[in-house]
């Protein structure tokens, strides 16, 4: 009886990891052991060649462009979604009037896939025809190139990401928010405690779990942000917006060099565990 | 009760016997753009009873990921692709197509275009067949003309990129005066393709690729392709004559009246011709050169190969002889794509049938003399997709602001370091 019970949980789980073991870590491996292997462009063939993909993209300087690019906008995109996310989900956590309405509002962005969002972002941000250039020259402001600019596109990239990205993780925020005990927070306040140490010192280490969690998800999700790129600057203009998982889709699919792509994708692997574990080690929790 | 077992039985026995029957149709698939394919492969179907052709078909740019994922993987299927020119030895160096020169007469490679049989092979070998070719004219809005108080250019005559800029000008309107011109006065049709505009350095005397088809380090980013992009940047950017922001489809916007001129396909002909609710009078006339340059034309188009790992060689072939010769070929023209023939027998047509006679459709025997023009292919090279590539990222990040020379000399770093890998 006893390991009857036993079982059960694993053959629940069975689905679920058989899932992960066919989309997720076969494909890993596959890649991992891909990146060692050159293809001969004439006859097809491949060929075991160690690390010679990887030496092959450490000296090319569009790879460390696109390392560069991702960097960058890895350390402001998850920052700032964050930081708008956990103000979000501090407002409609709120009993404001109105705030009902706001809350179905605010959602709407998530409902919208995100190819949709990036081809309507992009077609707002038109410089002839968008409807932002149409209202910022009503207000005598100039057009402005955004997409197509390289000091503009990338920031407009991070937009889009955005646009999607904050409603997302506000929610995730916004359980943890509602997770806290009211008398946690009464207590505080009869200590006399004001506003901002309240938020400091008792609701900002009781989020730290679900923080961490939205911080891991959304590193990962904006590292592997594809679509916006491909929908709308596909890496211009002049590599501004090459993010590195367009760049390993361009090598793999387009260029037909799938030694370069798989190589480049092991170097993205590895900085996102790395990345993701300095973040696991920051937010680790006692309890 | 007997009567209806029996039936059953008959039934049973057809249901068992049928895929036998049906063993005998071989199904191949033909990976295209989307052209309207359904006539010419049903009359072939008509005439091949025993070959069943199932048409793919994809965008533009889909097309090439499509080639590049399936044939590089060896995958047996599609059994036909259709190849754009630039790209057959790129296909044939990789051995993902099928040679296909004991596929051929002599006289039928006789009938096909010079140019499009060399663009066909590679290394002496055929690799893809001709079915296709392609020149560009200047088309042109006359109402604009009018209202500019221009005269419109005849359809021999020939304008510099100097006389279009200075047009350009005087023919792009602000009516609303929202600050974005309604009317714009000039466009390429593929604004941002190597296509249309490797004839501008081409005019200037430069080359499109280095002699070994590898180097393009002091090549596109020589005096010639500085100076021609630098007219291209100047007409987005300084005259302001041209649309900056995404791509589009000028023909589209030429028949609402709000592109004067754009350097187009011939395509375009019956498109205008056969538009019963078109407001606007239109003419072409050749196409522009640089003033210290040499006329030059664009040319090269659609070529059809057979998959090298194709299960379906025969019948593959087959198909692809159809399409590119004789009666196939000349269908292909009349109900398939509409792009102007490589078969010098169905070019021929242009000049006897009544159909040409008269005016608008006669601007295609225009195009048709314009082909003979100075027709200039693009760079052969095996690495022709990622040339294309990053070229068209280039010219889009130009037409959109970008530094002429910077944006040059990265292209040269990019396609440098891409083509390292056939060196």
């Amino acid at each position: 009886m006893r390991s009857k019970q036993q079982i059960i949980p694993y053959l629940l789980l069975t689905p679920a990891l058989v899932l992960l073991l066919v989309f997720n870590l076969l494909p890993t491996i596959a890649t991992l052991v891909e990146s060692t292997f050159v293809m001969s462009l004439r006859s097809g063939e491949r060929v075991f060649a160690g690390f010679a993909n990887f030496e092959r993209i450490f000296k090319d300087p569009i790879f460390w462009k696109s390392l560069q690019v991702t960097v960058v906008f890895s350390l402001v995109v998850n920052p700032l979604q964050i930081a708008l996310s956990l103000g979000l989900s501090i407002l409609i956590n709120q009993r404001l009037p109105g705030i009902g309405i706001f809350r179905s509002i605010y959602l709407l962005p998530v409902a919208v896939s995100l190819n949709v969002t990036a081809i309507v972002w992009r077609l707002l941000l038109d410089k002839n025809t968008g409807m932002v250039n149409g209202i910022l020259y009503q207000l005598g402001i100039e057009r402005q190139p955004f997409l197509h600019s390289t000091e503009q596109a990338l920031w407009s990239i991070i937009l889009i990401a955005s646009w999607i990205g904050v409603p997302l993780w506000s929610l995730f925020i916004l359980a943890g928010l509602q997770n806290i005990p009211p008398p946690v927070l009464e207590a505080a306040k009869i200590d006399g405690a004001n506003a901002w140490q309240s938020f400091t010192k008792v609701t900002l280490p009781l989020l730290r779990r679900v923080l961490a969690f939205v911080l891991v998800a959304d590193t990962v999700a904006n590292f592997l942000l594809f679509a916006p790129i491909i929908l709308t600057t596909q890496g211009g203009p002049q590599l501004s917006t090459n993010l590195i998982l367009y760049e390993t889709y361009r090598r793999g699919f387009l260029y037909g060099d799938l030694g370069a792509s798989a190589a480049m994708l092991s170097v993205m692997l590895l900085i996102v565990f790395v990345i993701v574990g300095v973040e696991l080690y920051v937010l680790r929790g006692s309890d | 009760m007997k009567r209806k077992r029996i039936g059953i039985i008959a039934a049973l026995l057809l249901l068992v016997a049928l895929p036998s029957l049906a063993q005998d149709v071989t199904t191949i698939t033909w990976l295209s753009l989307d052209w309207p394919v359904d006539d010419v492969i049903a009359e072939f179907e008509a005439q091949n009873p025993d070959i069943n052709v199932e048409a793919e078909q994809v965008g533009f740019n889909d097309l090439f990921a499509q080639i590049q994922v399936r044939l590089g993987a060896r995958s047996s299927v599609p059994d036909v692709i259709s190849v754009d020119v630039p790209l057959v030895s790129a296909y044939a160096f990789r051995n993902w197509l099928l040679p296909l020169d004991p596929v051929f007469t002599g006289d039928e490679v006789e009938d096909w275009l010079p140019a499009a049989v060399n663009a066909g092979s590679y290394e002496g070998t055929l690799y893809a067949a001709p079915v296709s070719t392609s020149t560009q004219l200047l088309f042109y809005n006359s109402g604009c003309f009018d209202r500019a108080g221009l005269m419109p250019p005849g359809p021999d005559d020939r304008l510099t990129w100097e006389e279009i800029a200075d047009i350009a000008q005087q023919m792009t309107f602000d009516d609303d005066g929202d600050g974005t011109p309604d009317v714009w006065g000039f466009i390429w049709e593929q604004m941002v393709r190597i296509y249309q505009l490797q004839v501008l350095p081409e005019s200037l005397g430069a080359a499109a690729i280095g002699e070994d088809g590898l180097t393009v380090d002091g090549v596109i980013n020589s005096q010639g392709w500085i100076d021609a992009f630098t007219y291209y940047y100047n007409m987005f950017n300084v005259w302001n004559a041209a649309p900056q922001g995404e791509e589009f489809w000028p023909a589209d916007i030429f028949e609402t009246g709000n592109i004067c001129m754009f350097v187009g396909g011939p395509w375009n002909i019956p498109r205008f011709a056969n538009n019963a609710d078109l407001e606007i009078e239109w003419g072409v006339s050749r196409h522009p050169y640089f003033a210290d340059g040499v006329p030059a034309t664009p040319t090269g188009s659609w070529h059809i190969g057979v998959n090298a790992n194709t299960e379906n060689r025969d019948a593959a072939t087959r198909f692809v002889h159809w399409l590119s010769t004789g009666e196939g070929a000349e269908m292909w023209w009349r109900d398939g794509s509409g792009d102007f023939p490589a078969q010098q027998s169905v070019l021929a047509l242009f000049a006897t049938e009544p159909e040409f006679d008269e005016l608008p459709m006669s601007y295609v025997r225009t195009a048709a003399d314009e082909a003979t023009v100075n027709p200039r292919p693009r760079a052969v090279t095996v690495g022709f997709l990622e040339y294309e590539q990053i070229l068209q990222n280039i010219f889009q990040d130009i037409r959109n602001g970008a530094d002429v020379e910077e944006s040059l000399n990265l292209a040269v770093q990019r396609i440098e370091s891409e083509m390292a890998k056939y060196r």
